[in-house]
C-alpha cells in the first residue's frame, strides 16, 4: 500500500473525531489512518479531550441557585429596559445579537462604497481641473457639472453612472477644443 | 405582551415563567463552564435573561436555544475582553487570574458536578478556544451551529476546536500527571 508523505490536516482530525467530515473525506482519512501511527495518535488525543469533557458532565444536571432563579423570574418586574446591570451599555446588546449575522459584509460594502466615492471625487476634481484649465467660454457649463457630479457621487453611491459620460464629454471637449483651435 | 397564551396555533408563546424554567439550567451551566466560577455564571445568566426579556419581540420560534447560546457566549467574550483590557491597563505584567474569583474544587463540583480538574483545565484555555470546545463537547452543537453562534467561519471552528482540545489535554496532564486525561471515574 502506498502511504503518502503528508498527514491529515489538524482541522480534519478534529472534524473526523466529531463526525463532521463528508463521506469521501472521511474515507480518505480512514485509509490514511490505517498506515499512519502519528495521525492515529493525534486522533486519539482529540478523542480523549472530547471524552474528558463529555463524560464529565452529563451525569447530573447543574442546579441553578434558588436566589438566581427567583431573580430571573422577577426580571419582568425589575428589569430596567433602558439601563443595564454589571455589563455596560447598549453596545453589548448590539454585539450579542447582531455579531453572528455576516459580520464582514457591512465593512466590505462600506469599504467598497468609500473606494468608489473616493474614485469618483477624484474624477470630479479632474473634471474641474480640466474645465478650469480650458480658456474657452463654452467650457464654463462643464465646469459647473464637474463639482456637482463630484459631490453627488461622494454622498450616494447610486448615481455613479452619471459620471463617466461627463468625463467622456469633457475629454472629447478638450480634444476638439485643442484640435479645433482656441482663438 | 409576552403571555398571549392563545392555543390557536401550533406554536404558543411561552410565559416568562416557562422561559425561565425551561432554559435557566442550560444557560447557567453554559455560563459556569465558560466563566469557571459561580459569581460570573450568575451574572452572565442574569444578563442573558435580561437581554432575552428585552428582545422577546424579535424572537421567532425554533431558534431559542441558538439565541440563548449566542447571547451567553457573546456576553462572556465581552466580559473577558473587558477584564483583559482593565488588567492590561492596571497590571502590565500580570497574566494570572484576578485573585478571589476562582472557587475551590469542592465548590465547583458541588455547583456543577463537573470534574473540578476538567473545569480547571477549561479555565486554562484561551476564551475563544474554550467557547468553541464547550459548545462542541459539552453543549453538543454541530460545527455549523457553532459557526452561526460565534459568527466565525467553519474552518475557524475546526481549528479552534482542534487547538482547544490539544490545550485542554495538556492542561489536564499538567493538573494530574499521574492520571490519564480521560475522566472515566466521573460517571
Amino acid at each position: 500500500m502506498n502511504v503518502p508523505e503528508t498527514h491529515l490536516a489538524q482541522e480534519a482530525i478534529a472534524a473526523l473525531v466529531d463526525g463532521e467530515l463528508s463521506g469521501g473525506a472521511a474515507g480518505r482519512a480512514a485509509r490514511h489512518l490505517t498506515g499512519c501511527l502519528q495521525c492515529r495518535l493525534a486522533v486519539q488525543a482529540q478523542r480523549e479531550a472530547k471524552d474528558a469533557l463529555h463524560g464529565s458532565h452529563d451525569s447530573q444536571d447543574v442546579a441553578v441557585p434558588g436566589d438566581l432563579l427567583s431573580r430571573l423570574r422577577a426580571i419582568p418586574f425589575t428589569a430596567d429596559v433602558s439601563a443595564t446591570g454589571p455589563f455596560g451599555g447598549g453596545t453589548l446588546l448590539a454585539s450579542a445579537l447582531t455579531a453572528p449575522e455576516t459580520p464582514e459584509r457591512p465593512g466590505q460594502a462600506r469599504w467598497l462604497r468609500r473606494g468608489v466615492a473616493a474614485g469618483l471625487t477624484g474624477l470630479g476634481l479632474g473634471v474641474v481641473a480640466l474645465a478650469v484649465s480650458l480658456p474657452a467660454p463654452d467650457s464654463t457649463p462643464v465646469a459647473r457639472t464637474g463639482p456637482d457630479s463630484g459631490s453627488v457621487t461622494s454622498t450616494t453611491g447610486d448615481r455613479t453612472e452619471l459620471v463617466p459620460p461627463v468625463v467622456r464629454t469633457v475629454t472629447v471637449g478638450t480634444t476638439t477644443e485643442l484640435t479645433g483651435g482656441t482663438p | 405582551m409576552t403571555e398571549p397564551a392563545t392555543a390557536t396555533d401550533v406554536w404558543v408563546a411561552p410565559t416568562w415563567e416557562q422561559v425561565v424554567r425551561d432554559h435557566s439550567a442550560r444557560v447557567y451551566r453554559l455560563a459556569y463552564r465558560l466563566s469557571g466560577n459561580p459569581q460570573d455564571a450568575e451574572d452572565l445568566t442574569q444578563e442573558t435573561f435580561v437581554r432575552v426579556f428585552r428582545s422577546l419581540a424579535d424572537f421567532s420560534p425554533g431558534t431559542f436555544e441558538g439565541w440563548l447560546h449566542r447571547i451567553t457566549t457573546n456576553l462572556f467574550l465581552d466580559m473577558v475582553r473587558r477584564r483583559q483590557r482593565i488588567r492590561f491597563d492596571a497590571l502590565p505584567e500580570d497574566t494570572e487570574r484576578l485573585p478571589g474569583t476562582a472557587p475551590s474544587p469542592e465548590q465547583v463540583y458541588a455547583d456543577t458536578h463537573l470534574d473540578p480538574q476538567v473545569q480547571a483545565a477549561l479555565d486554562a484555555l484561551s476564551p475563544e478556544f474554550r467557547v468553541a470546545v464547550v459548545l462542541c463537547d459539552i453543549e453538543g452543537l454541530t460545527y455549523e451551529e457553532i459557526s452561526a453562534t460565534l459568527g466565525i467561519k467553519l474552518g475557524t471552528v475546526r481549528s479552534r476546536i482542534h487547538r482547544g482540545r490539544v490545550q485542554l489535554r495538556e492542561a489536564l496532564a499538567h493538573l494530574a500527571p499521574q492520571r490519564r486525561p480521560v475522566a472515566e471515574g466521573v460517571a
